[in-house]
């Protein structure tokens, strides 16, 4: 009556049963299997004296059915495995009678529940994954925890250093200042017949250089840093719960302890929103986003949420003519949005058109207008960017600068990264096309220019300084400033030339 | 015995590439049969059994190598015979075809299959790509992300792989099928619409080409498809010189009477050559491509008047063909020499003497003459008003790109023409 029907019946229960249990606690992954009512997992426990006919309380039968009712088939085996360890259970403590199996959370409950304490048990275990032991929770003094596999680290930190495999013991130790030094050693050696003189000073510096690797190290690997074998398939949860983070490039996998969960980095936009507004600091901020996106990342979240970080770095970058950062939040979003994610896409759809005037990226061109919907045609910010495109194909500066003075939303700031080499090409124009010269009121005015200053700057800038000259009228009052187009034409082929050279290709999507 | 093992054995003995080839293709008419004549137990023993004692398979690697290849395209036709018609899951299919694929990379590897042999490589990187196209369809239509043909084009990579690096003496080698495969990649890259990955080729194949015989050596299927792809991929680049000689090339060696690939070529040869020479194509050209005649015939119409209201509307008209056809931008480009034409009828209104000085006025007028009129110069009430600094500007511009010789003298308000050839090319 005690024991589960699968384990009823065939001669060599027991050895079945044993692997049955080694099995079960394995694929859980759970670092140790919780147990409903708190009670122990007998995972070691032979099978109790077997009857041959079982009976199951109705409850427990409602309880299997409910669990396979809606039980999604791609989690069937491990749910089943589940159940089968909880109704296994329950004959061993022989509660099978007594436990109200109505009130039982159902096995996936419990699954996704064990999952997420699996995650937080890494705090204070430094187990890989795939060494998960039955303990449980009240042993954390494991021999393994705080000793922090450094292969990884190493890799980075010293080249020339080859991948050990890992979990030899001696991975596990901090490597000590003398094992630095015979590293070291033995290049000096060798290169002893050639370079007899430097063999000392070298050494030296190289002993300095293995100590400063060292303190680099642990100024980046806090001594509770436990880099973790790599799960691909499940993405980590954070538990760190600061709300600012610096970024700092990942050199191993990511560290639960340094990573926020989603509902810190809710909090964490909104404070650096307010940041934004009252203090401005863009390397500050920039840095934040970084580190915003790389928590986004490494945790593998996809939502409306990540969206919105990504446009607001893009904005924010975009006012400071970050054009790098910008472009690599645009191809972030480029794919969220069409993986179906909600955000303003047609704003930056609209951004997209200027980034690619301005990388001059023809191909990339002809494929989004092949993807442009009628609807898309009509929205006011991607009408202005269109437009903007094909004046600048039909060589009218004078819309363009129209269009760069009437940009509407952050267009502006994007086109500010091609106007200057925009003006040098209709210079170019202008200094073929009128002659002699040509008043600097009306270059002011046609090239978009906020003054006749900006204007005279912009020629002295490109060395064209000589070519303004002061024309007076008929009584010799200076009536206006000219410029001499003619002689200026070769001055500003070299500058149009020099500026459509070098077109920022960062990320390109 | 089934058809199918007959022609197997007919073709390895006459040494048939082609009809080789052609069995291991999905339309291959004895498929039905050869699936229903056996089982999934006794393939392999039927397969061993009816090609045996051929002779030249004698090597065991190479028998074992055909056999496996018999095994995988009768899992297919399995597939294909069994599930009636609509109900075929392509998906299932296009797993067999890779398989077949790669037991066939085996073949060439290990089996020593001889380079004869290679319309059985086109064949089956062929027909990976068409069951992955196909496949990738029933997925999009039941509302499943599919990316069957990305997979299909890194399989197809492999045999790009085993052309190129085949170091047998060229008159046995692999490498005469590079263009064939190189073409399928294109093929495949255009239909994922990544070019990027299509320059890729064109980046990697210059290495390899130092051992290979000359381009004229190969089959002129291959190299006009070939050709006509490096075509694209320059015009894409807007490389347009090199875009013409490619494209010229294609079309002087296309077969005469495959009207479908010429249209092709000069789809992206016409708007080309409108650029670079600024020639328009002939109405001979066009009479003879219907469907060149509906795309190109507006916009070309609209250049030869002149008349920029209605180039643009023409462009507009044909922006959804134009953009997906990809020559949009290019033809946008070609507003140049409709604007030269109407600059040009506007000088030669003017009387003789008074033709190098000409007020900007004039242009302005005929830059706003309305879409329907086609009488230059005339003046309606509809006429768009464009302001006279954008009417300096385009003047400006065209000066600039030498389509017109002379200056604008902004205090006078007159374009200055030169006295001799004020419109380069043309009769003026």
């Amino acid at each position: 009556m005690s024991a589960p029907p699968w384990r009823s019946g065939g001669t060599n229960g027991n050895n079945r049963n044993g692997a049955f249990h080694s099995v079960n606690s394995r694929k859980t992954l759970s670092g140790r299997p919780i147990h409903h009512d708190g009670t122990q997992t007998l995972t070691q426990n032979p099978a109790p004296e077997q009857t041959p006919k079982t009976q199951f309380p109705d409850k427990l039968k409602d309880y299997v059915a409910r669990t396979f009712e809606d039980c999604p088939p791609d989690e069937k085996a491990a749910v089943e495995l589940e159940l089968k360890r909880i109704i296994t259970d329950a004959f061993n403590e022989k509660v099978v009678w007594s436990l109200e199996w109505d009130k039982m959370p159902l096995p996936q409950t419990i699954l996704a529940r064990k999952k997420v304490t699996a995650k937080e048990e890494q705090t204070t275990k430094t187990l890989s994954m795939n060494r998960v032991s039955n303990e449980t929770k009240a042993s954390p003094a494991s021999p393994f925890i705080r000793k922090p596999n450094y292969s990884n680290v190493m890799d980075v930190d010293y080249p020339g250093r080859k991948r050990k495999s890992a979990g030899s013991s001696e991975e596990l130790t901090p490597p000590t200042p003398d094992r630095f030094e015979e590293r070291f050693d033995k290049r000096p050696r060798q290169g002893d017949k050639f370079l007899p003189t430097s063999g000392k000073l070298s050494q030296r510096e190289k002993d300095k250089r293995a100590k400063r690797f060292e303190d680099e190290r642990r100024e980046y690997l806090p001594d509770s840093a436990t880099p973790e074998v790599p799960d691909n398939k499940k993405p980590l949860i954070g538990r760190c719960m600061d709300l600012e983070k610096r970024y700092f490039r990942l050199t191993s996998a990511p560290n639960p302890d340094h990573v926020r969960p989603l509902h810190v980095l809710e909090k964490t936009l909104e404070m650096l929103k307010r940041k934004w507004r009252s203090e401005a600091n863009y390397s500050y901020i920039c840095d934040q986003f970084k580190s915003l996106r790389q928590d986004l990342t490494v945790q593998h979240i996809k939502n409306d949420f990540v969206v919105t970080v990504y446009e607001i770095h893009a904005r924010i970058a975009l006012e400071k003519g970050d054009l790098g950062e910008y472009n690599q939040c645009q191809t972030q979003l480029h794919s969220l949005y069409r993986e179906g994610f909600k955000g303003h896409e047609e704003e930056f759809k609209a951004y997209r058109i200027l980034y690619l005037i301005h990388t001059c990226n023809r191909a990339d061109m002809n494929e989004l207008l092949a993807n442009l919907t009628p609807a898309d045609k009509e929205v006011k910010a991607i009408k202005h960017a269109l437009e903007v495109r094909s004046v600048l194909a039909a060589g009218n500066f004078h819309r363009f600068f129209r269009l760069y003075l009437e940009a509407p939303a952050m267009g502006g700031y994007l086109m500010d990264s091609f106007v200057a080499r925009e003006r040098k090409a209709a210079m170019c124009m202008i200094c073929k096309g009128y002659r002699p010269d040509i008043d600097i009121r009306f270059l002011t005015e046609e090239l978009g220019f906020e003054s006749d200053t900006d204007c005279v700057n912009f020629l002295c800038e490109n060395e064209a300084a000589d070519l303004i000259e002061q024309k007076s009228g008929d009584k010799g009052v200076p009536n206006s400033i000219r410029f001499q187009t003619a002689k200026a034409l070769p001055l500003f082929e070299r500058a149009k030339k020099a500026a459509f050279s070098k077109v920022d290709i960062k990320g390109q999507l | 015995m089934t058809t199918l093992y007959k022609t197997f054995r007919r073709a390895l003995t006459t040494k048939d590439g082609a009809l080789l080839g052609s069995i291991f293709s999905p339309e291959n008419p004895d498929r039905g049969t050869f699936a229903f004549s056996t089982n999934h137990e006794r393939i392999r023993g039927d397969v061993e059994y009816e090609i045996s004692g051929l002779t030249p398979l004698r090597d065991e690697n190479t028998r074992a190598a055909w056999i496996d290849t018999l095994v995988c395209y009768w899992k297919i036709a399995y597939i294909l015979e069994r599930d009636d018609g609509a109900d075929v899951s392509w998906a299932k299919a296009y797993e067999g075809q890779k398989d077949l694929l790669l037991v066939m990379v085996r073949g060439y590897t290990k089996g020593n299959w001889p380079h004869w042999t290679l319309p059985v490589m086109y064949q089956i990187c062929l027909s990976l790509r068409t069951v992955a196209i196909l496949s990738d369809d029933q997925a999009r239509r039941l509302g499943k992300a599919s990316e069957h043909l990305e997979d299909a084009a890194r399989y197809i990579n492999k045999a790009f792989t085993l052309c190129i690096s085949d170091r047998a003496p060229i008159e046995e080698s692999r490498k005469w099928g590079t263009y064939y495969i190189v073409n399928l990649m294109f093929k495949t890259y255009f239909k994922l619409n990544s070019v990027g990955l299509a320059k890729n080729i064109l980046r990697v194949l210059p290495a390899s080409l130092a051992d290979m015989p000359p381009l004229e050596a190969f089959p002129k299927s291959h190299i006009v498809t070939f050709k006509y792809y490096c075509g694209v991929v320059s015009f894409l680049e807007e490389d347009y010189g090199n875009a013409q000689a490619h494209l010229t090339y294609a079309l002087n060696h296309c077969k005469a009477d495959s009207i479908r690939n010429k249209e092709l070529i000069l789809t992206y040869l016409i708007p080309t050559t409108m650029l670079t020479k600024h020639k328009l194509p002939t109405l001979e050209l066009l009479s003879r491509f219907p469907r060149l005649a509906t795309l190109f015939n507006p916009v070309c119409k609209t250049i030869k008047s002149g008349n920029l209201q209605a180039f643009d509307a023409a462009l507009r008209h044909g922006e959804e063909e134009f953009v997906k056809r990809r020559i949009y931008l290019t033809l946008e480009r070609t507003k140049d020499i409709a604007m030269r034409n109407l600059f040009r009828k506007v000088v030669l209104y003017q009387n003789e003497e008074s033709r190098t000085k000409i007020p900007v006025r004039q242009f302005q007028i005929a830059m706003g003459l309305e879409a329907d009129g086609d009488t230059v110069m005339r003046s309606t009430p509809e006429r768009v008003e464009v302001e006279i600094e954008e009417v300096e500007c385009l003047l400006a511009n065209m000066i600039y790109k030498g389509l017109m010789k002379g200056y604008i003298s902004r205090e006078r308000q007159t374009v200055v023409l030169s006295g001799k050839e004020p419109f380069p090319g043309t009769v003026v």
